[in-house]
């Protein structure tokens, strides 16, 4: 009992070491003046309400919401119909794919952030391209992931097999058995990789730099200017992300139920 | 001309030869059962009479039709996995009506087909839950009502029990034997479990090393193995070499075999006329439910005996017993 009763002390003060920073963010962001003071002097949701008043923020979201969710698209457009082959027909080639993954983890963003610069700058090609790309490749890792753990999961070759001997074309056989059999696993991966790209700084900023501003770039500019505001952008930056993560939980979930069979 | 005509095939991977000279007639509505150990080529058989792998060479014919250009689709097989299979995302009663879909069939019969063939695999009262919802031998059975529904002309069933316990899997056995017999459809089951294929099958064809060992009836494959492979896969055998048998009955036999097989059950305690005389030491019986078995050392060797468990353990460990065999019950092996 002694035992238990130590792990679960350390356990709460886990949990108030990684709380306290956001519960004190938060609460600052509805916060009318904090100063002098322990706990704030009053609560206000006028900070939060000049957000939204704010265009360049609007703006701002909307393009970290265009670039994030473009380059998640454009993964399923290219890479997850690529993993699908090589995971259900040439399984051999799976190594190659475990090491463009891991090599996604070897780059860290600066070096990244200079080769793009170096090689796209003088091609002419728009660096937000380049960017957009780069983020493409740097989700390979958790598409990867998501999309093979949902196939090995439901036995997709078997089902496609079965599908076909009960009279299926292979593109029925895809669209009516597989996709909706794998699709929580793809879209969780599609949402982790989503939360991931939209609290992406590094590459954003040294490429193309803050004429196109990003939610972690707006950030970045009113850290100076007003630390209200800035908690109230990583308020709704939480709020997001929270939101995304159930969702995550939610279909692993379901996904869990789908491999049970 | 035989229903399903299997003639001269061979699969290879690269350097390795998975099947080797397989030739097999089945006949319409038989039961046929592929048995031996993993890794012996018999999967591998059913997927390509399925059209899912593709022979090296050699031919498959069905029903008077040469399947090498046939796609699976357009086979009109039926395939039932071990792991069962079902579409998770499918109700029972729509992964059941999946190959009336497919095949573009009336609503109104679609359901009216989907009802008795949920009746047939005594799933009528689940036909709205979803596969994670049922047991395993459930799920077996749905995976076999989707495959008979289409009524395909061969049912392959590539070791559909395997993943059930002992229970469930001798009441799938007798129903799986019982729904054939009432539909009639050839069906050959994949399984290395000899004591299933001798409970469901019209005929078995014995593989090892990618090639046929034996074919006969489940009564032919046990009493006459044709040599010691099969004697020890099919069930408990003696098998013993000439010297070693003719030392255990102090005699010389009149054949040449280099080996011979002899059934534990076929030894017993009680002496007759032109009985084969063994003695033995007890050294160790093990009681498995009906069935005692009692290993005896004799000589350098040991020996197998079962017998029905009438009324508790009688022989005693470490005492010297007289068995006796009949001539006619020492086969020969090749």
């Amino acid at each position: 009992m002694k035992k238990r009763g130590l792990s679960d002390l350390f356990f709460l003060f886990l949990v108030l070491y990684l709380l306290f920073p956001i519960l004190a963010t938060a609460l600052y962001a509805f916060a009318t003046n904090w100063n002098n003071t322990i706990l704030p002097e009053g609560l206000t949701f006028k900070w939060l309400a000049s957000l939204f008043q704010d265009t360049s923020f609007i703006e701002a979201f909307g393009r970290s919401v265009l670039l994030s969710g473009g380059a998640v698209i454009l993964a399923f457009i290219f890479v997850v119909p690529a993993i699908f082959i090589i995971v259900l027909y040439f399984p051999k080639y799976e190594k190659w794919m475990q090491t463009a993954v891991v090599m996604v983890y070897a780059f860290p963003g600066v070096i990244l952030a200079v080769g793009l610069i170096r090689t796209y700058s003088q091609l002419g090609i728009p660096m937000i391209l380049a960017v957009l790309g780069a983020y493409v490749i740097s989700i390979l890792p958790y598409i990867y992931q998501g999309t093979r753990n949902s196939l090995r999961n439901v036995n997709a070759k078997q089902l496609l097999d079965v599908a076909e001997l009960l009279g299926a074309s292979k593109l029925q056989a895809y669209l009516k058995v597989l996709l909706p059999a794998v699709y929580p696993g793809l879209f969780a991966g599609a949402l982790l990789s989503f939360s991931v790209l939209f609290g992406e700084f590094v590459l954003i900023n040294l490429v193309v730099g803050s004429r196109f501003e990003t939610v972690q770039i707006y950030l970045m500019k009113k850290l100076s200017t007003s630390g209200h505001i800035a908690s109230a952008v990583v308020f709704l930056y939480l709020v997001l992300m929270g939101i995304l993560t159930i969702s995550i939980s939610i279909l692993t979930k379901r996904s869990r139920g789908v491999a049970k069979t | 001309m035989s229903y399903v005509m299997i003639e001269n095939l061979h699969k290879t991977y690269g350097a390795s030869t998975v099947l080797s000279t397989i030739d097999m007639t089945i006949e319409k509505g038989e039961f046929v059962t592929l048995l031996g150990p993993s890794g012996c080529g018999k999967s591998t058989i059913l997927r390509i009479i399925a059209g899912l792998t593709d022979a090296t060479s050699g031919t498959v014919n069905i029903d008077g039709i040469d399947m090498q250009n046939v796609q699976p689709k357009n086979r009109e097989i039926g395939m039932v996995f071990q792991s069962y299979a079902l579409f998770p995302n499918m109700t029972v009663k729509e992964n059941v009506a999946f190959g009336l879909k497919m095949k573009k069939i009336d609503p109104r019969e679609i359901d009216e087909k989907v009802r008795e063939m949920l009746a047939i695999v005594h799933l009528s009262d689940k036909g709205n839950a979803y596969p994670n919802e049922l047991s395993g031998g459930q799920q077996q059975r749905v995976a076999l009502a989707r495959a008979l529904i289409v009524r395909p002309k061969v049912l392959l069933l590539d070791e559909p029990l395997s993943a059930l316990d002992a229970q469930i899997r001798k009441k799938l056995q007798s129903d799986l034997r019982s729904i054939q017999m009432e539909l009639g459809i050839t069906m050959i089951l994949v399984t290395h479990d000899q004591e299933e294929a001798m409970a469901v099958s019209d005929k078995i064809f014995v593989m090892n090393k990618g090639g046929i060992a034996q074919r006969g009836t489940p009564t032919e494959i046990y009493t006459k193995p044709e040599s010691e492979f099969i004697a020890n896969f099919i069930g408990h055998y003696n098998v013993f070499t000439r010297a070693e048998l003719e030392h255990m009955v102090g005699m010389k036999l009149p054949s040449e075999c280099a080996k011979f097989a002899i059934r534990p059950e076929a030894i017993y305690f009680e002496a007759g006329a032109k009985n084969f005389h063994m003695s033995g030491i007890a050294i160790e019986s093990v009681m498995s439910g009906n069935v005692i078995r009692t290993v005896f050392q004799s000589g350098e060797r040991t020996f197998s005996v079962e017998q029905l468990h009438h009324r508790g353990h009688f022989v005693e460990i470490g005492k010297a017993y007289e068995c006796y065999v009949e001539p006619e019950d020492v086969i020969e092996l090749t």
